[in-house]
C-alpha cells in the first residue's frame, strides 16, 4: 500500500450551508476559498510493505483516523495518489454498521459481504467468525443487547476470516477485554507473518514501540516523524517530556522539598497535594506489608477532562524501574475532574525486598500528550524486613519438600 | 457485479426482516395498504363520482401497484443516503447499491400484489396471453427509476431538500397520472399534456398488458424505453463521479 503526496481538506460548513435556499443567495459561485477550509493531511507519504506492522502514533486531531478513513476508500483525497491491493479490509468504526434489530448471525453475515466476500464464501465463515468472536450462545440475540466489548468481537471476528493483503486498524483494540486483545494480536501477528500489511494506529506508545516494525508520527496533520518504531516512539516521548516541560511554570517563592523544573513538571492545570504514603509506620513497609499511597487531585483552574493518574517506584540504589502502573493501564476510569479529588492507591501486600525506594505520582493529559503534575522521585519508601533472598520482588511462596 | 448483486439483495432482504420482524402481519402489511388505498378509491370513484370506466377495481389496481412502487421506491430511495449514511462509513462501501436497494424493498409490495390482480383479472375478464410480457415491463420501470433514485439519492447528500421536492413532485405527480381514472376521460388537448408523463405510458402498458387494453403508440413505447436507458446511464455516471464527495458532506 502507497500513500504519495496525500492532501485532505475538509470545507468548514456552517449549519445552513447545505439547503437549497443557502446555493440560490450565493451571489458569487463558488465562493470557497482557502481561508475556510480546515487541512487535515498535509502531504503525507508512506508506504506499507508486505509483512510488517505499522503503527500510527500522535496525539487526538492530529489525522490518524482521517489517514486510515482515506487509505480505506472513505472519501476522497484533494491532492495526492492512494494504491491499496484490491484486498484490503479494515476495522474503523465498531458496529456503525451494525443494525440494532438483528441479531448477531445476521450482523455478521452484512458484515462479511460488506468486507468483499462473495455470498458463498459469507456463510461459510460465519460459523468460524462467532466461534472466533465466542458468541456462539449469543448469535441469535438481537445486536441492540449486545455491549460495545461484544460488537468488537463480533466485527473483529468477522475480519479475521479474510485474509487481506493489507489490515487497517483504528485504536478498536481498546475496547475489548485483555484475553480478546491477545487473541486479535495472535491473529494479527499470524497475518503479518502470511505477508500482510498492517497499519494500526494507536495511543498505547509502548505497544507501538514493542509490536510494530515501524511507525509514523503524526502531528497537525503532516508526518512529524518516521521510521523503526522504536525510534519514532522515542522521539514521540521525548517531544512529550519537552512538552510538559514548556508547559511548567518556574518555581515561585521559597523553595521546599518540591520544586518545579528540578523534581516537578507539569502544567499545573491540576495538582497533586497533601501526599502521604503509609506503611505500618510513615514511609515505612515491611516485606509482604500493606501500602497506602493517599494525595489529593485539585484542578487548579476549571474542569480537566479524563486526566490518567499514575505512580511507578524505582530502587534507589541503582534506579531500577520496579513498578509501575497507572490508571490507564488499570481500566480505571477517572472522568472529568473539576473540584478535588481524593486518590488512595493500596498495596494489600507490597512483595518488593528490601531496601530503599522511591515514588514518582504524575497526573497526565487524557492522551498522555504532557503532564499537569508529575513529582520525580519524590516520595522515599523504606522496605523492611531480614530477608536474604535475592531480586526484586518477593512473591509469597511456600518450599514443600516430601521423601518417600 | 457479483458483489454488487449480493450486497444489494442482502440489503434489501436484511432492512425487510427488519421492518417486518417485530408487527404481527408482518409481510401482509404492503398488501393491506394497498388494498385499503384501492377500497377508497373505488368507492369514491364508482359510487360517489362515477367514471364511467368499465372494471373499475381491477383498472385502479393496475395503476395502483405501478405508483406505489414507483412512489415508494423513488421516497426512500431519495434519502437513502442521508438515511444510511454509517455505512458510507465502512470501508470501500459501494455506495451505488444504496438507492437500488431502496427501489427493491418496494417492489416486493408489487410481487405480493401481482398475484392478487392476476386473480381478479381472471375472474372477471380472463387473462390476456400478454401478460407473460409484464416482467419486461417491470424491468423498464425498474431502469427508469434507478436512474432517478441516483440523481435524487446523490443531490440529497449536497442539499438536504431534495428528499422534500421529491415528496412533493410525487404528490403532484400521483394526480397528474392516470391511475385512478384513464387517459379518455380527459379532453384531447390535456390528454397529449399527460402524455408527457413517462409514467403515463408506463401504467398504460401495464394495463394494455394485463387488461388488453389498446397499448400506447410506438412511438410513446420507444420514448419510454430510451428515456429509461438515458436517465439510468446518466443516473450512474452523475453518482459515480460526485460519490467520493459524500462522506465530506454527511
Amino acid at each position: 500500500m502507497v500513500l504519495e503526496g496525500v492532501w485532505k481538506s475538509y470545507p468548514r460548513w456552517g449549519a445552513s450551508q447545505r439547503t437549497l435556499k443557502a446555493l440560490l443567495l450565493r451571489r458569487v459561485p463558488g465562493r470557497m476559498t482557502p481561508s475556510t477550509r480546515r487541512w487535515a493531511l498535509r502531504d503525507i507519504s508512506l508506504r506499507l510493505e508486505p509483512g510488517t506492522i505499522t503503527g500510527l502514533i500522535g496525539p487526538n486531531g492530529a489525522g490518524k483516523s482521517t489517514l486510515l478513513r482515506l487509505a480505506s476508500g472513505v472519501g476522497r483525497a484533494d491532492r495526492g495518489h492512494i494504491r491499496l491491493p484490491p484486498e484490503t479490509a479494515s476495522v474503523l468504526n465498531l458496529g456503525h454498521a451494525f443494525s440494532p434489530d438483528l441479531s448477531g448471525r445476521e450482523n455478521a453475515y452484512t458484515a462479511a459481504l460488506m468486507a468483499g466476500l462473495p455470498r458463498r464464501a459469507a456463510t461459510a465463515a460465519l460459523p468460524l467468525a462467532l466461534d472466533f468472536a465466542e458468541l456462539e450462545d449469543f448469535a441469535d440475540a438481537p445486536l441492540r443487547t449486545y455491549s460495545e466489548g461484544m460488537k468488537l468481537r463480533l466485527a473483529f471476528g468477522v475480519i479475521a476470516q479474510l485474509a487481506p493483503q493489507a489490515l487497517l486498524l483504528d485504536e478498536v483494540l481498546a475496547v475489548g477485554d485483555l484475553r480478546f486483545q491477545h487473541k486479535c494480536i495472535a491473529h494479527i501477528e499470524a497475518l503479518k507473518a502470511d505477508g500482510t500489511a498492517i497499519l494500526l494506529a494507536s495511543h498505547g506508545i509502548q505497544e507501538v514501540a514493542e509490536r510494530c516494525d515501524n511507525a509514523v508520527w503524526l502531528q497537525a496533520g503532516s508526518v512529524r516523524a518516521t521510521g523503526p518504531a522504536d525510534g519514532v516512539v522515542e522521539q514521540y516521548r521525548e517531544a512529550m517530556h519537552s512538552a510538559t516541560l514548556d508547559r511548567t511554570p518556574p518555581q515561585r517563592g521559597e523553595p521546599e522539598s518540591l520544586e518545579l523544573r528540578r523534581n516537578r513538571f507539569g502544567s499545573q492545570a491540576l495538582v497533586i497535594e497533601d501526599v502521604s504514603v503509609m506503611g505500618s509506620a510513615d514511609s515505612e513497609v515491611g516485606v509482604g506489608g500493606r501500602l497506602d499511597v493517599r494525595f489529593v487531585l485539585r484542578p487548579s483552574a476549571g474542569l480537566v477532562r479524563s486526566p490518567i493518574i499514575g505512580l511507578s517506584v524505582h530502587r534507589v540504589a541503582d534506579g531500577l524501574l520496579c513498578y509501575d502502573t497507572s490508571t490507564q493501564a488499570d481500566g480505571v476510569v477517572v472522568g472529568d475532574v473539576n473540584g478535588p479529588l481524593l486518590v488512595d492507591l493500596s498495596f494489600p501486600c507490597l512483595d518488593l525486598l528490601p531496601g530503599d525506594y522511591v515514588l514518582d505520582i504524575g497526573a497526565y493529559e487524557a492522551q498522555w500528550e504532557f503532564a499537569y503534575d508529575y513529582h520525580w522521585h519524590a516520595y522515599p519508601l523504606k522496605v523492611t524486613g531480614g530477608a536474604q533472598d535475592r531480586g526484586i520482588f518477593r512473591p509469597a511462596h511456600e518450599w514443600t519438600l516430601r521423601g518417600d | 457485479m457479483v458483489r454488487l448483486r449480493d450486497l444489494t439483495l442482502h440489503l434489501a432482504k436484511r432492512e425487510l426482516d427488519a421492518t417486518h420482524r417485530m408487527t404481527v402481519l408482518g409481510w401482509a402489511w404492503p398488501l393491506v395498504r394497498q388494498l385499503a388505498q384501492l377500497a377508497v378509491l373505488v368507492f369514491i370513484f364508482s359510487k360517489v363520482l362515477d367514471l364511467g370506466i368499465d372494471n373499475y377495481p381491477v383498472f385502479v389496481f393496475t395503476g395502483l401497484i405501478a405508483w406505489t412502487w414507483f412512489a415508494g421506491g423513488i421516497t426512500s430511495a431519495s434519502s437513502s443516503l442521508l438515511a444510511q449514511r454509517h455505512l458510507l462509513f465502512q470501508a470501500r462501501f459501494p455506495a451505488v447499491v444504496l438507492p437500488v436497494v431502496a427501489l427493491a424493498v418496494p417492489l416486493l409490495d408489487v410481487l405480493l400484489a401481482l398475484p392478487l390482480l392476476l386473480v381478479l383479472v381472471a375472474a372477471t375478464e380472463g387473462l390476456p396471453w400478454t401478460v407473460v410480457l409484464v416482467p419486461m415491463l417491470l424491468a423498464v420501470q425498474f431502469v427508469f427509476m434507478a436512474g432517478l433514485a441516483w440523481i435524487a439519492s446523490a443531490m440529497s447528500v449536497f442539499f438536504r431538500d431534495v428528499p422534500n421536492l421529491v415528496g412533493l413532485a410525487l404528490m403532484l405527480l400521483f394526480y397528474l397520472t392516470p391511475i385512478f381514472y384513464g387517459l379518455r376521460n380527459l379532453p384531447g388537448r390535456f390528454r397529449e399534456l399527460l402524455q408527457i408523463n413517462p409514467l403515463t405510458t408506463i401504467v398504460e402498458t401495464y394495463r394494455a398488458l394485463l387488461l388488453g387494453d389498446p397499448l400506447p403508440g410506438t412511438g410513446h413505447l420507444v420514448a419510454v424505453c430510451v428515456l429509461s436507458v438515458v436517465v439510468a446511464v446518466v443516473g450512474f455516471a452523475v453518482f459515480q463521479r460526485v460519490q467520493g464527495r459524500f462522506v465530506d458532506q454527511l
